[in-house]
């Protein structure tokens, strides 16, 4: 009889224990800083490689780049950047190939919308998104 | 006055007086189960490293279970189409009206109690155990099968444990020498009862774990294995009232452990006779609710057939043997 | 005269007890199970055909999603199958950090097993304190990865990140803490006499049987097969460590219960050996390609995952992207003596036997 006896007590000194449990969503987590959430992206920084729409395993990225306003210089500028969060798996690998970390991960996780097309997230939103950015980002 | 009521003769008056006493203790059961479902959920959760409750009504949670009862009562009433509907409804009604009906005879203390009658002992086992018929009905017309072997399950269960329960106590009647709750707690005045009854005792208990259908012994609504045995198609209102019976019945069934074996609401020492009695009630009554909280915490569940087996071939003759013991003590000492 | 019939029991795709969307269709008589017909796909996304579109690299982040409970070996078997065609040498730092990761992936997976099995015993407190030390490692690991479960931390030829500092560290301050839990566990859980009613001497089956089903990980050695691929064929740096493979003769639930507890112990025996013999300095991602192509031809490599035998076969024709993958997914496996064990059983062991064998529907169902 004596098993269960020895379980009691274990239940019974875990009451006076001390709480393991978040007070989410009244505190923010506490996440560490290679936490992959919701991308920011510096539309100045962009050089429309494409490279992170190739690499999406979901194909979730959507871009499309114009010619430089300046004829003097080269190359392209990003005119629309889309990332659908309805597939999108926050993989990280868009900004692991990224050349000159025009996107990168943020803390920001909190993914709930109202509606479908609100996890549409286009340019402006994700320029917007400038919060508890990732202060590292590559290896 | 309760003596002098049931005396008079009837009338309108009469009725509306014990109606109106019926309802204030319904209350009193109501407030109960509605902090005893958050002192379970607190304690279990305190258990398990939470918090439990403590979003509705400040810090402790005190508002949750009115809001989840309010919930409940909102909710869309939904009847299963292939259900036997007269049974299904009736069924709820049926399971809660004994776990009320038991209490007019539990003597909270020696003054508050609504009926002293004499075979006060046997009126609560044999009218606790209609609860069963609500719970095979309600199992039978929800027609689903896991309503259905939640329901067989529950009357396999009380019809076995009911038996060594009323054997276990059969000890304190011999030493009392009264069914009558009263005489049984001011017998106790030397001595309580777990104490000269151990044995009697601790299969009392155990067999009240299995008709409260409490963990160890929930099967007939084991989540695990039923999903909610025989009230899986109950939502609403009347789910709500087999939840109600279910904690009726705790509150019942420590009220009775309390009168039986703790002595009532009588001091553990004649020099703390100054505490009311209603406090000593309530204490020893809260330990009771403890350790039941305190077994669903920590015990997994029988299995069906181990159940049956533990119960007839363990406790019956233990409970069976503890007759003979008080009997052969009876007559030697007493 | 009484007529009785069997009837037949939709166990699932609801049901709390399935870990998830596992349909189980079972004959009863009473309560007791006449014939039981596993019935899955409800979690089918075809990872293995989808993966005939990706790039190895973009394979890894689906390998997370199988086995969501122990991502990392997953990982690993990808990206070491993709090693193995390519003949790639992981560097040494790569192979510890690879090392320490899945065994502390090997233990979150165990205790999720230990914890919800009690849970379908019916007690739920277990089940918290089991989350409670998982919830440690998912947030190292989280420290680690960036994430809590899909970790998509391995690289072909190595890993994403180095350790953070001050991770080692941790990671050597766990191992005694969870020794200690462990010691709580069984207090709590395995000397608990309704425990051992429920689960002693259920489920039982004989080596020949498992074998025969080709079970792996602790169903096959609850039956006495010392067989574990870490110390049978070792892969990665396992060979420098010391650590036992237990084994268990009894083949029942209860066996299967002690032997993953027991596992646990082992994985912090290695993570131990790990932590102390951690290079100090050294890359952590082998030169590979920037496009990786695995050469044509095929390779089929296998690993002990928490569940049982991982395998992956990949037939490549020298594209970036493979032209068959195949993974021998152990939960399938282990599954498929079910309708065998739960024959003539009742209700109650039928949730008993399937917590036992611990399977993972995302794996099941691929």
């Amino acid at each position: 009889m004596l098993g269960f006896a020895k379980g009691l007590k274990y239940t019974l000194k875990n009451l006076t224990r001390e709480k393991v449990t978040y007070d989410y969503p009244n505190k923010p987590l506490p996440l560490p800083d290679r936490f992959r959430g919701i991308q920011k992206f510096y539309p100045e920084k962009c050089i429309v490689c494409n490279q992170c729409a190739n690499i999406c395993p979901t194909d979730c990225i959507q871009l499309t780049g114009k010619k430089h306003p300046d004829p003097a210089k080269k190359g392209k500028i990003i005119d629309t950047y889309d990332i659908n969060f309805e597939i999108c798996i926050l993989c990280d690998l868009c900004t692991e190939v990224c050349p000159t970390e025009a996107i990168i991960m943020t803390n920001n996780f909190e993914l709930a919308e109202y509606s479908r097309d609100m996890l549409f997230k286009n340019l402006e939103w994700l320029d917007e998104n400038d919060e508890n950015i990732r202060q590292v980002n590559k290896a | 006055m309760i003596e002098e009521l049931l005396q008079s003769s009837p009338g309108w008056a009469n009725f509306g007086i014990f109606f109106l006493l019926g309802a204030v203790l319904l209350l009193i059961v109501l407030g109960f189960v509605t902090y005893g479902i958050l002192a379970e959920r607190k304690v279990l959760g305190y258990m398990q490293l939470r918090h439990g409750p403590n979003q509705v009504g400040g810090k402790w949670g005190l508002l949750q279970t009115v809001a989840d009862v309010l919930k409940l009562l909102l909710k869309e009433d939904i009847i299963p189409k292939a259900a036997d509907k007269p049974l299904f409804i009736i069924a709820p009604a049926i399971a809660f009206a004994p776990s009320f009906m038991v209490l007019a005879t539990m003597p909270f203390t020696d003054k508050f109690q609504f009926a002293d009658i004499g075979v006060g002992l046997l009126y609560y086992i044999a009218v606790s155990g209609l609860t069963v018929f609500g719970m095979v009905l309600g199992g039978w017309a929800s027609n689903n099968k896991y309503a259905l072997l939640g329901g067989m399950r529950a009357a396999a269960q009380m019809i076995s444990y009911e038996i060594p329960l009323v054997m276990s106590v059969l000890g304190v009647i011999l030493l009392t020498g009264s069914l009558n709750l009263n005489e049984i707690v001011t017998h106790q005045e030397h001595g309580w009862f777990i104490l000269l009854q151990p044995i009697g005792f601790i299969v009392f208990f155990i067999a009240s774990i299995a008709e409260l259908n409490r963990t160890p012994f929930d099967l007939p609504e084991s989540e695990n294995e039923l999903v909610a045995g025989y009230h899986v198609e109950y939502s609403g209102f009347r789910w709500a009232f087999f939840m109600l019976a279910e904690y009726v019945y705790l509150f019942a069934m420590s009220a009775l452990i309390t009168v039986v074996f703790l002595g009532g609401w009588l001091a553990p020492f004649g020099f703390l006779d100054f505490i009311p009695g209603a406090v000593w009630f309530a204490l020893k009554f809260s330990v009771v609710v403890f350790i039941y909280i305190w077994l669903r915490a920590t015990l997994p569940r029988f299995r069906a057939d181990r159940l049956m087996e533990f119960g007839w071939k363990v406790l019956l003759p233990i409970a069976l043997a503890n007759i003979f013991l008080t009997a052969l003590l009876k007559s030697l000492f007493f | 005269m009484i007529r009785t019939e069997e009837m037949i029991l939709n166990v699932g795709p609801q049901h709390p007890s399935t870990h998830g969307v596992f349909r189980l269709v079972v004959k009863i008589d009473g309560e007791i199970i006449t014939e039981a017909k596993p019935v899955i796909g409800y979690l089918h996304r075809g990872t293995e055909k989808l993966a005939e579109d990706l790039q190895y690299t973009q394979i890894i982040p689906y390998t997370d999603r199988m086995d969501y409970l122990s991502s990392m070996t997953n990982n690993y078997i990808l990206c070491h199958a993709v090693e193995t065609m390519m003949g790639i040498e992981v560097p040494e730092r790569a192979d510890f950090l690879r090392v320490i990761a899945m065994e502390l992936n090997r233990v979150a997976s165990h205790l999720v097993a230990w914890g919800t099995y009690i849970l379908d015993l019916g007690a739920t407190s277990p089940f918290i304190y089991a989350f409670r030390d998982r919830e440690m490692i998912i947030n190292m690991l989280n420290e680690l990865s960036g994430a809590r479960l899909t970790f998509n931390y391995m690289r072909v030829g190595g890993v994403k990140w180095d350790a953070p500092e001050g991770w080692i560290e941790k990671v050597r301050d766990f191992v005694p803490y969870m020794r200690g839990q462990l010691k709580g566990f069984h207090d709590l859980v395995s000397g608990n006499e309704i425990f051992l009613d429920r689960v002693k001497g259920i489920g039982r089956y004989t080596k020949e049987d498992a074998i025969n089903y080709s079970l792996s990980g602790p169903n096959l050695r609850c039956t006495g097969v010392k067989w574990d691929l870490r110390k049978d064929e070792p892969y990665s740096i396992y060979n420098r460590f010391e650590f036992d493979v237990p084994t268990s003769e009894e083949g029942d639930c209860l066996a299967r219960y002690h032997l993953r507890l027991a596992e646990i112990e082992q994985s912090l025996n290695i993570l131990e050996q790990a932590v102390a013999q951690f290079p100090g300095e050294g890359p952590i991602l082998a030169k590979v390609p920037k496009i990786i192509k695995a050469p044509k031809g095929e390779a089929f490599v296998r690993i002990e995952s928490p569940r049982g035998e991982i395998g992956c076969y990949i037939a490549s024709d020298g594209k970036k992207e493979p032209y068959r993958l195949k993974f021998r997914r152990p939960s399938f496996y282990n599954l498929q003596i079910l309708p065998k064990l739960l024959k003539g059983e009742n209700i109650a062991n039928m949730i008993a036997i399937l917590g036992a064998i611990d399977i993972v529907l995302g794996e099941v169902d691929g």
